[in-house]
Parts: C-alpha cells; structure tokens; sequence
C-alpha cells in the first residue's frame, strides 16, 4: 500500500520530532496511546457506539463546554479593558464598544455565549432526564449536573451587573432583593451579597471577583469531575433509553 | 473451527473441544459494542463544537449586545425586570408571597434535583415506563417555561399584562 501524505510527513526528520512513538496500528496500542494523551485524559478510551450520535445526547453536553470556553477566551480580552468601579465600568465599556479593536464584537461573543450557555445547560438536563440517565450508576455525576447548573446562574447573574448600566442595575436590584426574604438571615445574607443595603459599588466589586475568579474556578473544577465521572460511569453500563 | 487454537506462552494446549463455548455466545447488540473515542466520538464532537461556535460568532456579527443609560439609583425603570432565567420566579412573585416564591421555591427545585435520582429509584429508562417521573418532570419544566415566557414577554408597566405586539419589554 502506498503510505499517505500523513504518513510521509511523519517519516520526515521534523515529522519523527513531533511525533514522539510511531503510528499505533493494534487496538491496544491506540487505546495505550488515548490513556496517556494529556488532551483526552478526560475522556474515555471507548464508549457504546450508540453514544455516537446525536439522538443519544444532542450533543448538549459539549455545546456547554464548548460555550464555557468561548467564555473564558472572550472574558480575557474584556478584562483587559474593564476596571470594576461605578465611576470607570460604564466608561470602560463604551469605550470598548467604540474605541477597543473588536471590542463591540468581542463583548457581544460574551454576551449571547452567556446567555446561550444557561440555554444549553438546561437542556442538557432535560435530555440526560428523559433519556434515563440519571439512573445508577450516575446518580452522583446528576448530582454534580445541578451544581454545575447553579453555578452557571450564578455565573450569569454576577456578569449581568458588570456593565453597570440601567438594565444591569436594577435586574440586579430585583435579583437581589429576594435574599431578605430568606428566614432569620435575610438581613444578614442581603448584606453579604451587595456588601451593603442596596446595590453599591462594593456590589459591583463583590460580583466582580465572584465572576473573574472564585466561581470560574469552581466551574473549572465541578466540570473537570463532572467528565471524570462521565468517563467512569459511561463505558459498559447503558446511559440511557436507547439501550433498553 | 474458524479459529486455529491459541497457545498463550507457558501453557499447553489439552485438547480442543469443538463447538460453542460452555457460557454461551456473547450477544451484544451492535448499537452497544464499544468503539475508540478516537476518532470517532471527538470528530462529531469537533463539529458540533465548531457549529456552535460558528452560531454565536455569526449572531455576535449581526445583534450588538445591549447598553442602556448609565445606572442611576434614583430612577427606577418599570417595569423592573430580572434576567430572563429568574424572571419565572418573579412572575410567581407577583401571584404568592415573597418567602415562597423567592425563597422557599427555588430552594425546593435544587433540593428536589439533587434528590430525583434517589427518590426515582425505577431502574426502567424508557419512557412508556416511567410514566411518573416523565410526567411529573414534564409538569414542572412547562409550567416554568410558561411562567419565563409571561415574565419576559407579556409583563409591562408594574407587572400588568401587556402583549408583546403592544409592547415589548423584554431584555437580554
Ligand atoms: C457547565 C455545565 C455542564 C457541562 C459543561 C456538562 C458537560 C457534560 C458532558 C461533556 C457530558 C458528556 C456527554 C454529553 O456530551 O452529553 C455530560 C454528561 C452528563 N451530564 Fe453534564 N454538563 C453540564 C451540566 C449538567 C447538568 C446541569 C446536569 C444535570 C443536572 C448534567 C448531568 C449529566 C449526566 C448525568 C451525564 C452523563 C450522561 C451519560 O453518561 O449518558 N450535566 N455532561
């Protein structure tokens, strides 16, 4: 058989640098080569071929991730421009919108990611609900789900005040104003979120971190277990109605 | 015999005994063989990964994201909305009281998520029978997108019910 242009690339001397170990041809040696791939660690070796299409999963997880990411590289840039003060936020966005080489367009990846991430989260849910899948022995990786499902509210409602305009400011107002209904610490739980009796800029401060750092980092790890346990929950026990 | 018999190292083979293996032959649907995650799982995660991201990059071209006036705590806009995932609740808040709606009902849905898989204990993953927690899941999931949908797109001016061809409210 005539080897193909892969294979040549890879006989070259620059090729045989980058590719550490030879092609993997038997089963096992692919399967070795998978499991001590950095990259795919999180991801099973195999999986049910049934788990292959679309019907399966809508792919809903990945789309997720997928705008997770998008996330944190458009959040980056933004961060660049962005000081969390009522004085410089709204400056700060406009002029990230007028004067900032794709700031309009980098902001607006952020804002409708966002808001296509909650979308997608959800309906992940509901279609790991109504395929089954839930059910032993991933009952803890659902669990998980829903910690990742607060978190990404969360993540959305502390991001919502940030540009500290009227829409920002008073959805945020709204938001917030249920937590003095919480019983005995109302007062207490109210102070510790706005920082204060009413949204403030220790508010704008306080959503700040949370958004930039605490709960990305917390999203990070939740996710990371999340496919952890999808890697080990998955493999031979049926994930769901199609296998029934 | 399709198959000449194996000699694995350090063993000898006795004797080869015709026919099916004594545990029977292993029947496993083709639907539920495994197949290599690679390439076959990360390529149609790759496109649907890049469908996505194609979407939102091609939406982001078209709609600007939206920035009001600056923020200023002596004017209160009305109506005064939340985000679009919590505005569910707020219309409850305009039926029940406070502590319910916004304290108590959200605090039962994610008690209650954390808690389906162990209340659910029917091993059954097919639809036709679970008709329990389909429907009581189904229950829910409409009702709260009946209760977003009337938030975001037929609540006006101090919550009076306004249709969305008469006036439009609802915010990203
Ligand atoms: C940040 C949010 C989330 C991300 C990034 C995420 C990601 C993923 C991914 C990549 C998979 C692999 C299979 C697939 O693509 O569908 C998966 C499976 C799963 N997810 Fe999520 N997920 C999230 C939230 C949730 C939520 C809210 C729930 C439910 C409450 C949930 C429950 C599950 C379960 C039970 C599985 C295993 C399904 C199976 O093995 O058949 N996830 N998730």
């Amino acid at each position: 058989m005539k080897p193909t242009v892969t294979e040549r690339v890879k006989e070259t001397t620059v090729g045989r640098s980058i590719f550490r170990v030879p092609d993997r041809q038997t089963p096992r040696e692919r399967a070795e080569g998978h499991w001590a791939n950095f990259f795919l660690h999180l991801y099973p070796v195999k999986i049910r071929r049934e788990e292959l299409g679309f019907r399966y999963s809508w792919y809903l997880g990945v789309i997720s991730l997928t705008l997770f990411v998008s996330l944190i590289v458009s959040g980056v840039y933004l961060m660049f421009f962005y000081v969390p003060s009522p004085t410089t936020a709204y400056g700060n966005i406009q002029f990230l919108q007028t004067s900032v080489p794709f700031g309009q367009f980098i902001r607006n990846v952020h804002r409708w990611s966002a808001h296509l991430m909650v979308v997608a989260v959800m309906a992940h849910m509901a279609k790991v609900f109504y395929r089954g899948a839930y059910k032993p022995p991933r009952e803890f990786n659902w669990v998980i789900g829903v910690v990742l499902l607060v978190l990404t509210l969360l993540m959305s409602f502390t991001g919502y005040l940030l540009p500290w305009d009227q829409l920002a400011y008073w959805a945020i107002t709204v938001g917030t104003s249920l937590a003095a209904y919480v019983p005995f610490v109302g007062k207490q739980v109210s102070q510790l979120l706005l920082g204060g009796p009413q949204v403030s800029s220790a508010t704008l401060l306080r959503f700040y971190v949370l958004h930039v750092a605490m709960l990305p980092v917390i999203l990070v790890m939740a996710i990371v277990i999340h496919l952890w346990r999808w890697r080990k929950d998955g493999t031979l026990d049926p994930g769901g109605e199609l296998d029934v | 015999m399709s198959e000449e018999p194996r000699i694995v190292d350090g063993s000898r083979v006795l004797g080869v005994v015709p026919g099916k293996p004594a545990v029977g032959e292993e029947k496993i649907p083709a639907r539920q063989r495994l197949v290599f995650v690679w390439p076959h799982l990360l390529v149609r995660h790759a496109v649907a990964s890049l469908g996505v991201l194609l979407f939102v990059l091609a939406v982001s071209l078209v709609f600007d994201a939206p920035l009001r006036e600056i923020a200023n705590p002596m004017s209160t806009p009305n109506p005064e909305k939340a985000p679009w995932y919590f505005v569910g609740l707020q219309e409850l808040l305009s039926h029940l009281h406070p502590m319910i709606a916004g304290v108590l009902l959200p605090g039962l849905i994610v008690i209650g998520l954390v808690a389906l898989p162990y209340i659910d204990r029917n091993p059954q993953k097919r639809a036709r029978y679970r008709k329990v927690a389909v429907w009581t899941f189904t229950l829910f999931l409409v009702a709260w997108l009946a209760a977003t949908i009337i938030g975001f797109a037929f609540r006006g001016p101090d919550w009076t019910w306004v249709w969305p061809w008469n006036g439009w409210y609802g915010e990203l």
